[in-house]
This record gives C-alpha cells, sequence and structure tokens, in this order.
C-alpha cells in the first residue's frame, strides 16, 4: 500500500476508531512473564533452617493426599473433600497462589481422584471456571425448600471417596447442588491467595487500629469494623470474612473443611452440616486411613530419619532447589519433618514472600504512576490501605520484623452491598460483610470477587456498587474519571 | 450400601426428629432436584438476609437518624429535622449502609440521573458520642479532616465559617489535581452530629450552584457548629449523661455470646429518669435484647434544664470499649 493511500484510509477511520480507542478503558487483562511471586522471604536461609522448614512445607503444600495407603502425602482424606492437594487450589500463578485457568476439580473424576460411579462434577465447576468451594446460606425445609430462618452457611463438599479403591465401604452421596441452585441457596468462594501471609500474621492489633482511626474522617461514606476471634477477642484476619486469627488456624481448617483430613486443631471428620445435624457421619465413613485420629499429627519419631521422613527432606530439596538451595538432608531438614503438616504449611504461608509488583506493566511506568494516585484520590485506598505496618518483631526470620506490609488491604469488614452479599454469616461478619481483598499479586488473578464470578477487573470494580454498599460514593468518584484516568487505574491494578 | 445408609438416616430422623432444632435434608441428601411436585420457593436475589451488627430501636415511632427517606425531589429527615430538595434531575442511584459501630451514617447519596454531569452529593453523619476522632465540635472535627488530608490534595478553601439557609456552617475546600476533582464540604451539628454534606464533582461552578441550592434546605434553628444539641422540640443531647453520678440504679446487660464487637447504643432518657427510647446503631439482636432487658432497670437522675426536668439524649457503648481517645465533650454540652 502507498504510503498517501495509507493517510487516506487512517483519515477516513480514524473518526470512528479513535471514539472507540479513547471510550474502550478495558482490563489489561492477567499479566505474563515471570510469576513475581510464590518464593520465601528475603531472611528465609539454610543456615537457620528457616529455608529447610519453608521447602518442607512446600512438599507437603504440593503432595496430593488419599484416603489410605498414600503413596506420596497424607492419609485421611474425606470422606468428603472439595480436593486432593493444597496446590491445586493454590496454583496461580505458582503455588500459594488462588484458582488456576484450567480447573483442576473439573478434572477429579478423569484424574481419578473421585470415582465417577459416586460422584459427579457440579454444574458450576467448568473446565476453565474458577476453582469453588459451594455453601448453602440456608437448610433446607422439610420440602426442600430453603428456609430464610434456619441460617447454615457451612462448606458443601463437592465430593465424596465413596468408589475409591482406599475408602472400604464408605458410601455418601454429593449434596445436593441442582436443588441449592434451582433454589437460589447456593453460594461460592475462590481460593485466597496467601502469598505474604505471614506479614499479615505478624501486623500488632494496635496498628490495625491506628489505621482505622487515620482513616475515619473520610469523605466516601466509608466506615468498617473489624472481625475478631471469638477466644480471645483480638483481630481476627484471614479468610474472604476475616474469621481466622492465625495461619495455623487457617490451614488446620482448611485441610478439615477442604480435603477433610483431621488434624491437630480439628481432630475429628468434618461432617456436611446437614449431617451433623443428622447424627453426624455414619461409621463406616469414619477412620478410613485406619491410623485412627487425628489424621495428621506429629511425627514423634521423624528424628530418626526413617526412609519415609527422608524421602520427604528429599522431595523438599528438590522443590527447593529452585531457590537456591543446595543444602543435604541435614539436621534442619530432619528438623522440618517432625511438625504436622498443618503446622508445615502453616510456616510455608508465614515464609512466603509477598508478590513484587511491575513498575513498568501494564501501560509503562508513568500510567501506572497516575493510576496510583488516582486509586488515592478517588478513595479507593481508604479500604485497600496501600501500605499497613510496620509489623512487630517477628522471632521467626528478619523479613518478618518492623516490616511494611504492602497488601492493599486495612484488613477491615465492610458492607458491600445486597449485589455481593452472600448472606453467610462468619463470626461477626454478616452476609453482606467482606474483609478488603488485598489487592497485591492482582497482576496474575484470573478470577476475582470473593466467588469468581468475574474475570474482567473493570466488571469487578463495578460489582463494589449496590444498595448497602459502603464502596458506593467511591464508585461514582470512579464513574467522573475521564476513561482515560479509569485505564491509568486498571493498569496501576494489573501492576500489582 | 446406599439403601442401608438411607434407611440409617430415616431412623435416626424418626429417633432425633422431635429434638432436631432444624429439619435435616435426609431426604433431599444427594437426590440433586426438588422432590416432584413440591413448588419450588427460590431466594430473592440481591436481597441482605443475613444480617451481622446491625440498627434498630425500641420502638418504631421515634425518629432515628437512618431513617430519612426521599420522595417528591425531597429528603426528609424527621431526626435532624432537615429537609432538602433536590436539584432537578438528581436522583438517589442506591441507597447506603447501615450505621457503623463507629457512629457514622450514609444518610442519603444523590447522583445526577444525566452520567455525563460529573458531581454527586453525599449527605452523611457521624454520631459525636462515639466518633474514633477526638474533637470538642464540629469545626474542631473539620479542622481535623483538614489537618489529616492527604498530601496529594491541594487545600481550597481552610475550614470556614459560611452561611446556609440562615444556619451556620463551616466550609471544607479541596482538590485532586490528578483526578481533576474538587470536594466542598459542609458541616453543622444537630443534636450532637456532625452532618456534612459533600459535593464532589470536576465542575467547580456546578458545585457552587449546587451550594446555593442548600439555601432552601429547612434545619432546626439550633443547627450551628459549635452547638446543635437540641431545640425545645428534641430531647438536650448530652455527652456521657449516663456516667456514675447520674445512675441511680444499674443492671448490666448478660451477653449469652461475647462476639467482642462496639454497641453503641444513643438511649432518651425521659422527665423521671426512665429510659425512654433506645437506638442500637450497630448489634447483633441478641445483644439488643440483652441491653435492652438491662436499660429497662435503669434510672438516672433527671436531667434538669433551667430548673426543670427535661429529656435528654446520651450515648453509651456497650460491648467492646474503644481505645481511649480525648474526650468530644466532657459535661452537658449545651
Amino acid at each position: 500500500m502507498r504510503p498517501a493511500t495509507l493517510v487516506s484510509l487512517l483519515a477516513v477511520l480514524t473518526p470512528f476508531l479513535l471514539p472507540q480507542a479513547l471510550l474502550a478503558q478495558t482490563d489489561p487483562g492477567v499479566q505474563g512473564g515471570p510469576a513475581r511471586a510464590g518464593g520465601p522471604l528475603p531472611s528465609v536461609n539454610p543456615n537457620d533452617g528457616s529455608l529447610q522448614f519453608f521447602q518442607n512445607g512446600l512438599g507437603r503444600f504440593l503432595e496430593i493426599e488419599s484416603v489410605s495407603n498414600s503413596p506420596q502425602g497424607n492419609n485421611g482424606l474425606g470422606p468428603r473433600f472439595n480436593f486432593v492437594q493444597c496446590s491445586g487450589c493454590h496454583a496461580q500463578p505458582t503455588a500459594g497462589g488462588t484458582g488456576a485457568a484450567s480447573n483442576p476439580q473439573f478434572q477429579a473424576i478423569s484424574n481419578g481422584f473421585v470415582m465417577g460411579s459416586t460422584n459427579t462434577i457440579p454444574s458450576f465447576v467448568t473446565a476453565n471456571g474458577p476453582t469453588r468451594e459451594a455453601r448453602f446460606p440456608f437448610f433446607f425445609d422439610a420440602s426442600g425448600n430453603p428456609n430464610p430462618d434456619a441460617p447454615n452457611g457451612g462448606v458443601e463438599d463437592l465430593f465424596t471417596v465413596s468408589g475409591r479403591s482406599d475408602a472400604g465401604t464408605c458410601s455418601l452421596e454429593q449434596p445436593p447442588f441442582a436443588t441449592a441452585q434451582q433454589t437460589n441457596n447456593i453460594i461460592f468462594r475462590i481460593p485466597t491467595p496467601v502469598f505474604g501471609a505471614g506479614l499479615i500474621e505478624n501486623l500488632d492489633d494496635s496498628t490495625l487500629l491506628a489505621n482505622q482511626q487515620a482513616n475515619a474522617q473520610n469523605q466516601f461514606g466509608i466506615s468498617g469494623t473489624f472481625n475478631h476471634n471469638g477466644n480471645d477477642g483480638t483481630i481476627s484476619r484471614f479468610g474472604w470474612k476475616a474469621q481466622n486469627k492465625s495461619l495455623e488456624l487457617f490451614a488446620g481448617e482448611a485441610y478439615n473443611v477442604e480435603m477433610g483430613i483431621s488434624n491437630e486443631i480439628f481432630p475429628q471428620d468434618r461432617p456436611l452440616p446437614e449431617e451433623e445435624m443428622s447424627g453426624g457421619l455414619p461409621q463406616n465413613c469414619l477412620n478410613l486411613s485406619g491410623a485412627g485420629y487425628p489424621e495428621d499429627t506429629t511425627n514423634f519419631s521423624a528424628a530418626t530419619n526413617s526412609s519415609a521422613q527422608v524421602a520427604r527432606a528429599r522431595a523438599g530439596r528438590s522443590l527447593g532447589a529452585r531457590f537456591g538451595g543446595s543444602f543435604s538432608v541435614d539436621q534442619f531438614a530432619a528438623n522440618a519433618t517432625i511438625p504436622s503438616d498443618v503446622v508445615q504449611f502453616a510456616m510455608f504461608m508465614r515464609l512466603l514472600a509477598p508478590p513484587t509488583p511491575s513498575t513498568t506493566t501494564p501501560g509503562g511506568t508513568a500510567s501506572i504512576s497516575n493510576g496510583r494516585a488516582l486509586f488515592q484520590a478517588i478513595g479507593c485506598a481508604t479500604c485497600h490501605t496501600p501500605t499497613l505496618g510496620p509489623t512487630q518483631v517477628s522471632s521467626l526470620t528478619a523479613s518478618l520484623s518492623k516490616a511494611p506490609v504492602n497488601a492493599f488491604s486495612d484488613l477491615e469488614i465492610h458492607h458491600m452491598g445486597a449485589e455481593l452479599a452472600d448472606n453467610v454469616s462468619q463470626g461477626g461478619a454478616g452476609g453482606d460483610e467482606f474483609r478488603t481483598a488485598p489487592l497485591w499479586g492482582l497482576s496474575q488473578r484470573i478470577f476475582l470477587l470473593h466467588d469468581g464470578r468475574t474475570a474482567n477487573l473493570l466488571q469487578a470494580i463495578q460489582a463494589h456498587q449496590s444498595n448497602g454498599s459502603e464502596a458506593n460514593q467511591v464508585e461514582e468518584n470512579f464513574n467522573m474519571l475521564s476513561p482515560a484516568q479509569q485505564q491509568a487505574l486498571l493498569n496501576f491494578l494489573r501492576s500489582l | 450400601m446406599q439403601s442401608a445408609f438411607w434407611g440409617f438416616l430415616a431412623l435416626l430422623g424418626l429417633t432425633l426428629g422431635p429434638l432436631k432444632p432444624i429439619s435435616a435434608q435426609g431426604t433431599s441428601l444427594g437426590k440433586g432436584d426438588l422432590p416432584q411436585n413440591t413448588p419450588v420457593r427460590p431466594l430473592p436475589t440481591g436481597v441482605i438476609l443475613v444480617k451481622g451488627a446491625w440498627a434498630s430501636a425500641s420502638d418504631s415511632a421515634t425518629p432515628l437518624p437512618e431513617g430519612g427517606s426521599l420522595a417528591d425531589h425531597i429528603y426528609s429527615n424527621s431526626y435532624f429535622g432537615l429537609t432538602y430538595t433536590l436539584v432537578p434531575g438528581w436522583t438517589q442511584k442506591n441507597y447506603g449502609p447501615p450505621p457503623s459501630d463507629t457512629g457514622y451514617y450514609v444518610l442519603v447519596q444523590i447522583t445526577p440521573a444525566d452520567p455525563s454531569t460529573r458531581a454527586s452529593l453525599l449527605i452523611t453523619a457521624q454520631d459525636l458520642f462515639f466518633t474514633p476522632t477526638p474533637a470538642a465540635n464540629v469545626f474542631e472535627l473539620i479542622d481535623s479532616s483538614k489537618r489529616n488530608l492527604e498530601a496529594y490534595y491541594q487545600v481550597e478553601r481552610p475550614p470556614t465559617p459560611v452561611g446556609i439557609a440562615h444556619h451556620s456552617f463551616v466550609r471544607f475546600d479541596y482538590f485532586s489535581p490528578v483526578a481533576g476533582l474538587h470536594w466542598y464540604v459542609l458541616a453543622t451539628e444537630i443534636r450532637c452530629h456532625l452532618v456534612q454534606f459533600i459535593f464532589t464533582g470536576g465542575d467547580a461552578k456546578l458545585l457552587e450552584s449546587l451550594i446555593r441550592n442548600m439555601d432552601q434546605m429547612s434545619l432546626p434553628a439550633d443547627a450551628s457548629p459549635v452547638a446543635g444539641t437540641g431545640d425545645g422540640d428534641v430531647p438536650v443531647c448530652v455527652h456521657d449523661y449516663a456516667r456514675a453520678e447520674n445512675v441511680i440504679e444499674r443492671v448490666d446487660p448478660v451477653f449469652a455470646e461475647n462476639r467482642f464487637n462496639p454497641i453503641p447504643v444513643r438511649i432518651i432518657i425521659d422527665t423521671e429518669g426512665k429510659v425512654k427510647h433506645i437506638h442500637f446503631l450497630s448489634a447483633f439482636p441478641d445483644q439488643a435484647k440483652s441491653i435492652t432487658d438491662a436499660l429497662s432497670h435503669w434510672r438516672f437522675k433527671p436531667y434538669l434544664r433551667d430548673g426543670h426536668p427535661t429529656e435528654v439524649e446520651t450515648g453509651i457503648m456497650f460491648g467492646r470499649e474503644r481505645r481511649p481517645t480525648a474526650p468530644f465533650a466532657t459535661g452537658p454540652n449545651e
């Protein structure tokens, strides 16, 4: 094409194309390239054993659990569960993250984790949809309809062990997902990423309270409060509703609820809420591992370096090689085999570094910088506090001490309105209250909001606005921005 | 095995049925569908059915701060004695959240129906009995907003006394260069609340015209940034009137479960010293019941105004106490 012809063509097309280009602010989407997450904190090292514990925890995080006779992982899976491996759900962009593009739950039958003769893949679990857990906000009444006077809210595990060769005669059926969908009595949650979780855990309550007070006189209609641990009254901070106080509690609950493995924090197999009301799990579905309870325990004899434990340490070594680990099966590695899985899951999360944001992509440095300024100016940062801290002094590793926490969250719970409400109460959080989701690592997240209802960041932002939401005024402020300003803000968010 | 399991459940159901607090779903577990011929009653969408700590009151007749309404382009709030006529073409898109446990209210948010008009009005209230920010009056509170303003804003007008609708207000303006947005804040005090009108937008002239429209607003006689403690028609509001020296009889509430949440409560005490009205800004239903039961036993010294017993409104924080801050005001705040 001759240059003159090209210029003419552009001159004709520009009036049609330019407005589209100017108005069409779009989510830059998941950023490619390195994960920029998944490694240990900088101070984690082999000389004090912290690296060995991190690597051991990572190894356990990657293990596939079985009901009994596990060749690699722990026994005790089920009798009900959502998946067989921590990193199966916490996968994107690497172990410790959130749901991946390819949903492993959809392949649970084809991969042999679940028997198709006794389980079906629920319709809300799709090949490329979000990895999910399901909850029924209300119990059903005798006619099979939800009873709004009977709040439930517990996790309804997707699968059962029934039909597996290692599950004996245990015969359970899946929860009534079709009925729940038909009666609008089902909500979903997606996995929360745990990068940088040790920093969040190591924030003293006074730091959180001071931040709340500093934001109290905002002009955006935002208030917020904290969820509290029911035992000691301190601020809880993990989970979509900030319902869990510590990483060990978080890990123990997930091991029990999501994978059905009893442990030293949750020592029984967990029935569904309906089963609990009806007398619990049937006897032939208990103690399927044959080793008694809890199914995950401290390894008293680990110091003798039994073959299994050495194998575990070696597995940790190979997995840790990419983090510069050229260590041998030393005493630290042997020590790391002693704690239970739950303790080591928590240690892995605690020592896991936060994601590293990009200063250049998407959109370039100037756009990202401008977007960050807009994020603060229009009020997003009132809840999504860019930096909390510093953390309290840590006895574990230096990187957790006196450190800023750039999580973009105040760790408070806020009323998010009727459209986002899931009608599940957890601790002090009501049906429409959610913890401000930390935004670090947003560049690599595929599915957004608590239930993964969208993969589009612009839609996720817009979903903050509805009746009863604290974010309504900030949404109006966002709407007042020009398309170019909104694009800069989106670029900034996808740089995190 | 499957039939044995259902048989087991059925037997359990027969045995435990009368004791079950909630109908268990042995019959629907695993079925996947409603039983045939069962009318489906799906839950409504977009409705908050499970509430956490929420606002409530001991009666429905006494006006509440959050009880304002918008009708025929007029926002009316009986509690604050406030009526505000909307600019033509403006409306409420969404209602706000419930009052917070820090005593913060989103009264109404008004925006132009035409989305190309870049402006909004947010009317909020802050209960000065429970504010986390220490200040002696509304002027000081707005001044504290100015002192704590982030560096990325520019102050256009420091807190300044102005007259609006024949009442005293304090006005504070600031601007975001990066967003190109102005915030014009006008505040006064009514019944020991900071009441704020927050105009946001990119067009300063438009915002000024909206502020001029406020002159049509009606307010109680005593609305003022340094007073606003109630006039003849409403109880006088007094900070910390429920302190020990004024309480003759007191019964503490007994909570079945300690949830560790702050429970801010406003009460109106009648001329005989009895609790006449209770407003829970944020409480779980069981907490509200326990506190209601307890307050029915409380007796206060009647509040005297010019030597005559007068109804008085005050605040009490039950549940979790906040970390101490300088008090908003000590003693009667008339």
